[in-house]
Parts: structure tokens; sequence; C-alpha cells
């Protein structure tokens, strides 16, 4: 197994696999070993039959253009990314204690708000909130959980510091490909995982049908459980149908569903109606319910929202959750464990400045080349500057739109972020790559072990998103050597 | 419990995946007959755009009908909704919107399948020898697929759904393929019009598979009455139009709610036992069978009204009923 020592040489990031002297770490020891075992031709081989049974297997994603949608097979890197048992549990609960300390943050912002009357989370930031929902004020979803799935990304730094990049609370999606990733390498490694201690992963849809049916409003009874999907259009539709079909549960789209004037939940069967216990939604806020939300809205259900205020239907994740999917919000999650868990974070957030403080806006201003500036409310890597790799016009360009609208930004000091080894041409090269666990939470808290490695396909790339060229890898949590 | 919307891509995945295999069959039968036909007889390619009832559709597109331009519209033509890439096209993207209701390896079969034909469509334009071993592994790959439903999935309203809309797609090839006759002009020398009639006969049950089972059950010799009484009313053979409408009338009696569909079926069926086959011309034979197709064509109506627009039935409950009433759950 050739490694692209050339590319290595010149490389500062941290690797995830191989260390400064480019010899295996502990944890990858045993790929390593079983790479070197493998024939010249015998990866090439391996890797053709990846991309066959992907094919096959029909994994894709839909990317939008001009030129119509494109139905893509899901780029897929055959090393995997390791990590060690150890590390991974207490990254693990590092993910539980922030998303617990999020939903109590979120019910407390649309409840008694008393972490604003405490002084400890700015009251602006509520109001210039995009995903606050005035609509959503004064309600308790059981558990006082609002957020029940959330995807949270991680990267490394040079120093190998994990960080928290972002929590997705909104629709995060990814889960599926991280299944189907273990299936693939299953089919193309098998001699892999009798010599290598290799914890599952195939638990999460089970914990997800938990999760959902603890959310069912009528107690004993074998819940009827519905995720809805904006339609085959979607990028993620593989993700939506993917997760239906392993739950046994209904996909439907808005059109399939109906809610009587006894706010009650009911999708179209061939024999009539019949009512639904649990939405898993698909689609975001906006389109959820065009009585409450946007009107022009054909992907979602009317009456929605009266079903789930009256305590008739479950809504995973709960409309508004969104409201601590805001980067401007992120900046503040150390301040929001500390407040309502009273603990100290244990996974680190990346240092940031908020353009709507004078003095760190003045900062971001001045330090635009170093810096990465991100908008409050987007998401998959759009509308963001990576000040390094700009040029001065669009330097300027941004430096504009932040003194427009300061609330609306936030920035951060470009990571280096980690690398592992990827097959390029036939050689072993760093790419730089992130991690999207998903954290399960109702009555108990759930984190998937390891999560789902996107990969910046080409050299030197930052951007692992899958609609903008990056790929995955499976994540293999091993147990560490005694 | 099954979603209207689901139910209604799960019967047009099945009459799309019959539809493409039919196609393949009637294809290779005709193609393979052509290279028997008497001196003096010729046929004419654009009778196999009339069975499919495309031929407005054909000549819109195309100048002329030969055995290219044929093969091109009904083998990779995406424009004609026919076309054998085109049905599995449509079959695929039904089978997207389907996976979570069925088997697993369901959705991987039917994207090979897709994947084939996409890749092999040109080549069974261009070369015979070709075609004829492509439109073998379609028809192949497509037995599997049904091997897979019977196989694997339960026997429940979904696959009755499979199998309703795969045996009324095949009763209604069946009436198409008995009407090609109706279509052909044949020579005045009565030697070659009689030596060309048996042989479209032979091609005619060829492509349905029912050639070996006719000398079987039938007879030696093809007679036109024979045979369009075999292809219609013999209920032994799973592509006569009798036997599928009976394959149909099992279906709906394991279905919710199907009374009347029952009945429709078996009032069909029962009206063709009766029909006598003896002295259709050609004139009578194509005006039967125009009778037929639109009787499945009611069938089909009542079919969508009664599951697939199900839901339009019930009135949305009001505020008093607060969901305690379970709607029509058989």
């Amino acid at each position: 197994m050739e490694l692209a020592r050339d590319e290595y040489a010149t490389h500062s990031a941290y690797d995830e696999l191989l260390d400064h002297a480019l010899q295996p770490r502990a944890a990858a020891q045993p790929l390593f070993d079983y790479l070197n075992s493998l024939h010249e031709d015998e990866l090439a081989k391996r890797r053709q039959a990846v991309d066959a049974t992907i094919m096959a297997m029909g994994i894709t994603f839909t990317v939008y253009s001009e030129a119509g949608n494109i139905d893509r097979v899901w780029p897929f890197d055959p090393i995997p990314r390791v990590m060690g048992r150890k590390e991974w549990e207490s990254i693990q609960a590092g993910l539980k204690q922030r998303l617990r300390a999020l939903n109590l943050f979120i019910n407390d912002l649309y409840n008694e708000q008393r972490i604003i009357k405490d002084g400890v989370f700015p009251a602006e930031v509520l109001q210039d909130s995009a995903n606050f929902r005035p609509q959503c004020v004064g309600i308790t979803p059981r558990f006082g959980v609002w957020a029940h799935i959330c995807g949270t990304d991680l990267v490394r730094d040079k120093d190998g510091t994990v960080y928290v990049l972002e929590d997705n609370l909104r629709v995060p999606s990814g889960v599926s490909y991280m299944l189907e990733n273990r299936q693939v390498m299953k089919r193309i490694f098998p001699e892999v995982f009798r010599t290598t201690n290799i914890l599952p992963v195939d638990d999460y849809p089970m914990q997800l049908y938990q999760m959902l049916a603890s959310l069912s409003p009528r107690a004993g009874e074998q819940p009827v459980i519905a995720v809805l999907t904006p339609g085959i259009y979607n990028s993620a539709y593989f993700e939506h149908s993917y997760l239906a079909q392993q739950m046994g549960a209904y996909l439907v789209e808005g059109s399939d569903m109906v809610v009587g004037a006894d706010d009650i939940v009911y999708m179209k069967t061939i024999t009539g109606l019949q009512r639904v216990d649990v939405i898993y939604r698909r689609i975001d806020d906006a389109f959820l319910d065009p009585e409450v939300f946007n009107p022009a809205s054909v992907l979602g259900t009317p009456g929605l929202m009266r079903a789930w205020r009256k305590g008739n239907v479950g809504i995973a994740n709960a409309p508004g959750a969104g409201v601590a999917d805001d980067k401007v919000v992120y900046t503040f999650v150390p301040q929001i464990i500390k407040y309502y868990l009273d603990e100290a974070p244990i996974l680190a957030n990346v240092p940031s400045y908020l353009c709507m403080l004078e003095e760190q806006r003045e900062h971001v201003l001045a330090n635009l080349d170093k810096l990465v500036v991100k908008p409050a409310n987007e998401s998959g890597g759009y509308g963001m500057l990576i000040g390094p790799r700009a040029t001065p016009e669009e330097r300027e360009q941004f430096a504009e739109l932040i003194r427009k609208n300061p609330r609306n930004y936030m920035a951060q000091p470009t990571l280096e972020i980690s690398t592992a080894p990827t097959l390029v041409d036939g050689r072993l090269a760093p790419r730089h790559l992130d991690l999207r666990p998903f954290v399960l939470q109702s009555d108990k808290l759930y984190a998937t072990t390891g999560g789902l490695t996107r990969v910046a396909m080409r050299k030197g790339s930052l951007v692992v998103n899958s609609s903008q060229g990056g790929g995955s890898k499976d994540t293999w949590i091993v147990e560490d050597a005694a | 419990m099954m979603l209207a919307r689901v139910a209604g891509n799960l019967y047009w995945m099945a009459r799309n995946l019959e539809r493409a295999e039919n196609t393949a069959r009637l294809i290779n039968s005709t193609t393979h007959v052509l290279l028997d036909l008497p001196h003096g007889a010729t046929f004419g390619w654009s009778n196999l755009a009339e069975i499919a009832g495309l031929d407005d559709l054909f000549a819109k597109t195309y100048p002329e009908a030969n055995e290219e331009s044929i093969m091109r519209f009904l083998i990779e033509d995406e424009t004609n909704p026919s076309s054998i890439f085109a049905c599995v096209r449509y079959a695929r993207e039904n089978t997207r919107t389907l996976r979570e209701v069925l088997p697993a390896e369901m959705w991987e079969r039917i994207n090979s399948l897709y994947l084939y034909v996409r890749q092999h469509a040109q080549a069974a334009c261009n070369s015979r020898r070709e075609r004829y071993i492509i439109l073998n592994e379609v028809i192949q790959q497509r037995h599997a697929i049904v091997g897979l439903f019977s196989g694997t999935m339960p026997h429940d309203d979904a696959y009755q759904l499979i199998k309703l809309g795969r045996n009324i797609e095949r009763a209604d090839m069946t009436t198409r393929i008995l009407d090609l006759h109706s279509a052909i002009s044949f020579p005045d020398d009565s030697v070659v019009r009689e030596a060309l009639v048996e042989r479209i006969w032979m091609s005619t049950l060829e492509s349905l598979s029912a050639y070996q089972t006719y000398r079987r059950l039938v007879a030696m010799h093809v007679r036109s009455n024979d045979a369009i009484r075999f292809l219609l009313q013999d209920m032994r053979f799973p592509r006569s139009v009798s036997h599928c409408l009976h394959e149909m009338e099992n279906c709906f009696r394991l279905m919710p709610k199907s009374q009347q569909l029952q009945q429709l079926t078996a009032l069909l069926r029962l009206k063709i036992a009766q029909h006598a086959t003896a002295d259709l011309d050609a004139v009578a034979l194509h005006e039967y069978i125009d009778l037929l197709q639109m009787q499945l064509g009611e069938i089909h109506d009542a079919l969508l009204q009664n599951y697939f627009h199900a839901w339009q039935d019930g009135a949305l409950p009001s505020a008093q009923a607060q969901g305690e009433i379970e709607f029509a759950q058989q």
C-alpha cells in the first residue's frame, strides 16, 4: 500500500490514522496490517467492487442544478476512519451533555426565558433569531424535549483537540449513509471485521424508533409513525425512505395527510383515513403547516400545528427547535451548559467572534483574511467566507454584508482540520474530514457509535458537504489495545 | 393499512414491469418469425407500433417505419412511455418511493434491471443477434423480480396490488397482440396467404410463450379460431385474458371493500367465456377486442377510484369525533 509521501511531507494537519512519523496510530494498526496484507491490485479490485456495490444498492443523493436534478451516486472512500473506544466514549458523553443543555435552553426560551432574565443570554439575539417561532411560545412538548435528533459536526484541530463546529437541530441528515457505509464495507472487506474488534453501528434505526414511539400520544397502543418527506426530489429522499423502511414506518408526503376538525392527524389509506401518532418530519418549519407558517407551502399539511399544540401528535424535531441551531446561539453553548447543568462543557467550542458586538466586529473586519465568516442560519456550507482563500474583492463584499446585518454573522479562526489517508489514484493521500455523530433524546439519551465521516475528496479542500463534492468514509470505533 | 399514494405506485410499478417484459417478448418473437417468412410475403414493421397502440406517437417522431426506427421507438426511446427503457425507468422511479414497503433486495434488483437496460438498449436496437440476447436477459431479470415478489413478500395488500397491476397489464397486452391479426393485410395469393396466416399465429403464440402449451393443450396446427379461443378463454394458460381476470378476482377477494370490483371482474370473465369465437372475421375480432379493452379500462378506473382515492369518501372527522372512530378497518 503506497503512501503519498510527497503530499504528507508538506502537510501540517493532524492525521487521524498516522502519527507525525507516518506510523499508524495504535487504533489504526490492525487496519494497516490488513491493508499491507492485500496484494497491490487487490485494493484496486475492491475499489471497483465498492463502486459497483454502491451503484447496485442505489445509494444516491440528489443535487439541484440548472440542468435539472441529478441523482448522484454517493462518493465513498474505502479507507475507514478509525478511533479508539476510550476517546470516543468521552466525546459521546460530551454530545449527550450538549443536547441535554440545548433542550433545556429551547424549552426555557419558549416558556419562562429564565436565561435571559438572569442575564446569561442576550434578549437581542433572540429577538433577531430567524428560527424562533412565536407560534410555539407557551408549549412544553413531552419530556420538555424539542430537539429529539441532533447531528453534531465535529472537527479535530492541529493539536488534536476535538471541537464542535455546529449543532444541527432542524432536519440533520446523513445517518443513512453512516449505516450504508458500514454495509458496503462488510460486503467488500469481510475479512477485516474478523480480525479487528469494530463496534457495530446498526442499532440506530431501533433507537430512533423507540425515541419516536415514546412521543406517541396514545400510550399502550402500537403507535403509527410516519416519516414526512418533501418528496422524491429532495436531496435526502434516499435517507427518508431508508429510515422509514428500517423502522417499518410510513413514508408520507404532506398531501398524504389531513387534519380533521377534531385536531387529529390522519393519513389517506386505501381504506380511508387512519390516525397518525408520531411524525418524524424531514421538512423545515416554514413548510410544515400552511395554516401557521408559509401559506404557499404545498409540502406540509394544513393543521399540523393545531394537532401538535393539542398534544394529539408527536412531532420530531418539534417545530421551533431550530432556534438553537444558529451560529450565534452556538457561541453561547458553553454558558448554556454551565447555566442549566452546572457542569463544565466536555466538548470544546471553536473560539468565535460575534459580529453583533462592536468590539468583536471590528476585530473580524480587521482580520477577514485570517477568519472564516459564517451566516447564522445557513447550512450545507452555503453563504460563508473562507478568508484566507478569498479574493480581496470577495472580502470587501463580505465586509459590507457584515456591516449591514451584524447579527447574522459570526467568525472563527481557520482551523487546520484533521485528515485521514484516502485512496486517490491508487495511493493513500491525506484528505480533510469531519465527523457527524447523531444524538437522540426523549426520556433517555443515545448517541451513535461514531457517526458519518465526511471527507473533502479534492486535495487541500476543506469543504466536505456532499452537495459540494465531498465524499464519506466508514467510521470505526475500535476496542483499545489492553 | 396502506397509503393510497403508495398503493398507486405499487400498481403502476407492476404494470410498467409487465409492459417492459411483454414488449421484449413481442420484439423477440417477431424478429424470429421474420426469418421464416415465405417468398412474396412482407411484414410491416409499423404493425408493432400499432399493437402497442402507439402508431400515432410513432408517426410523430419517425418519418419511416423500418426495423431500425421501430426498434429505437420500442426499446430505447424515452419519449415513448411504453418503450422498454421508459417502462423500466418508471418502475425504478416508482420503486424508489416504495422502498419502505418492499423487500430490501427488490430495489437492488429493479435498479440492476434499469442499469442493464440503460447500458444495453442501444446495442439491442442495432444488432438482431445482440437484441435477442439482451431482451432475453431483460425477460429473465423480470422473472427474477417476480420470483422475489412471490417468494419474499408478505402476501398482503401491497402484494395483491402488484399482482393486480401485473395481470391487468398482461390481459391488456394479450388483447393487443390478438388485434395484430386484424391489422395485417394479407396478400391475394391464397397459398401464400394461408402460410402467412399460420406463421403469424405461431409468432403470436410464441410471443406469449404459448406456442408449446397450445400444441400440447389444443392442436398441432394453429388455426385462427382455436388460437383466439385459447388466448381469450383457456383458464389453464396464465396469459389468457380469462386467466388474468381470474387472478384479479382472487386478489380482490383478499383486498378490503372490494365487492364491486370482484363483481365487475367476474362478470367480464363470464361474458368472455360465453362469447363465440368461431365466426369472428378480422373486422368483428377488432371490434370485439376494442370492447374488451374498454371493459378492462373500466376495471382499471374502478380500482383507481376505490383504492387510490378512497379517503375522499369519508368526510373529515368533526370536532366531536375526537378520533375515536376507526375508519373502515377490515
